[in-house]
């Protein structure tokens, strides 16, 4: 057994016997890389705390079923982005779209102001301007270039078809470049 | 307007699936169409600052939540008195720090000139160092409890001391940042106030204790965060203010 998996089975022992300390450990570990996925998927910060505690209970409920078959964090991180991809579902339901439309590709082709490539884009403004994406075109943004997922991984996870994925991702990036080049 | 045509293929480009021929013949059309080749770059850039979004630091009362929630739901075991004695010990040397820090914080803001601002309370009223009397002696359950108490205690005045300079100090912050700071203080307070319950509920509780204790240990770091942001904004220093804004 790997020195890793068995620091993770061992870590999930203690959280099982009902060791805080160990749950928090685990929480420490992981909350970043968790609350920074659900944080751009679902463009709020409000959502994404709500969301952070319910993925955390929901693994310190479901700890009974980790057999250390994968990492501890990758895991928690399917676990995660099931949650955060159900979130997102509903919303797009309420709001009747789930692949949503933004402008012509040839509409937010012209992007205006400055050039972007000029200058580095500032974080916090990039941040601000994927909270203004709509949300399928936003979360196949997220996962293809945020979190490095091909196509058709993207279009596994949120159940489209791959030219779907890829014709979200690149309206995105169109529509960031006009978002950050005013 | 870029080329509408090449829209696509250059979006390819950017993906890195673009097959070499295709590749071949963009290249050529960018060598000499500008707009196209700030679409390129444009889009390039953008890709490259998503792949370097760092990861965020989640809020400080998510933790406090996910405990609280958990002990409500009888997930967390209580522990022997062992444990009991151990983090005892931890949080009155963690408490004994976060005194000596609020005294230090004061003492920047006190040397800081500040121009019509209400006056600070003098350094000696939190720099005094813990008494740790509570724990010398026998280790017994008797004793972590005092150690408990004693820790909490201090907890407590590091927070009210720091509460004192952070109010009299608060116009130095702008509305917004002030706004969620407040907004955080009080996510915190509620869950202070919630443990505090759950502590009067089951006074022999260290699961209890723990989440109280990381409660006001939360209230203290923002605090002190507060206060730093304070002292940063009077300097003029902005790249540091702007730090310490992005840490919470």
């Amino acid at each position: 057994m790997s020195p890793s998996k068995e620091s993770d089975l061992a870590l999930v022992a203690r959280c099982r016997e009902g060791d805080l300390g160990a749950f928090e450990e685990l929480y420490k570990a992981h909350a970043g890389r968790l609350y920074s996925l659900a944080f751009r998927m679902l463009g709020n910060a409000a959502d994404a705390e709500d969301l952070l505690q319910e993925i955390f209970l929901s693994a310190h409920r479901k700890l009974e079923s980790f057999r250390g078959e994968a990492a501890l964090g990758t895991w928690l991180y399917r676990l995660a982005m099931n949650q955060i991809l159900d979130h997102v579902r509903s919303r797009a339901a309420r709001a009747g779209q789930l692949t949503d439309g933004l402008d012509d590709a040839s509409a937010l082709a012209d992007a205006g102001g400055h050039r972007l490539a000029d200058r580095a884009i500032d974080r916090i403004d990039l941040e601000r301007a994927l909270g203004e994406l709509p949300d399928g075109c936003r979360a196949a943004f997220v996962l293809h270039d945020v979190e490095g997922l091909e196509h058709k991984e993207v279009a596994d996870v949120l159940g489209i078809a791959e030219g779907t994925s890829k014709s979200q991702v690149h309206k995105a990036r169109l529509k960031l470049r006009k978002l950050l080049s005013v | 307007m870029a080329c509408e045509r090449n829209i696509e293929r250059i979006q390819e480009l950017v993906d890195g699936t673009l097959g070499p021929i295709r590749r071949a013949e963009l290249e050529q059309h960018l060598a000499q169409c500008d707009t196209c080749r700030a679409l390129r770059d444009d889009l390039e850039a953008v890709r490259d600052a998503a792949a370097a979004l760092p990861q965020m630091r989640p809020p400080d009362g998510a933790w406090l939540q996910i405990a609280g929630r958990l002990r409500q739901e009888g997930r967390i075991r209580d522990t022997a008195a062992r444990r009991a004695e151990r983090w005892s010990y931890g949080w009155l040397a963690i408490a004994a720090t976060l005194v000596l820090a609020a005294g230090a914080s004061l003492l920047v803001l006190v040397r800081t000139p500040s121009p019509a601002t209400a006056p600070s309370p003098a350094p000696g009223a939190v720099a005094a160092p813990p008494s740790t009397t509570a724990v010398k002696g026998d280790p017994s359950v008797e004793a972590a409890q005092s150690a408990v108490d004693s820790a909490q205690q201090q907890f407590e005045k590091a927070i009210v001391d720091l509460e004192k300079i952070a109010r009299a100090n608060s116009g130095a912050i702008d509305p917004a940042t002030s706004a969620v700071i407040d907004k955080n203080l009080g996510i915190i307070d509620q869950a202070i106030a919630e443990n505090r319950a759950a502590v009067k509920a089951e006074p022999s509780s260290v699961a209890a204790r723990e989440t109280l204790f990381e409660a006001l240990r939360q209230k203290v770091s923002l605090l002190q965060d507060t206060i730093a942001l304070i002292n940063e904004m009077r300097r003029g220093n902005n790249a540091a203010a702007a730090q310490l804004v992005n840490k919470s």
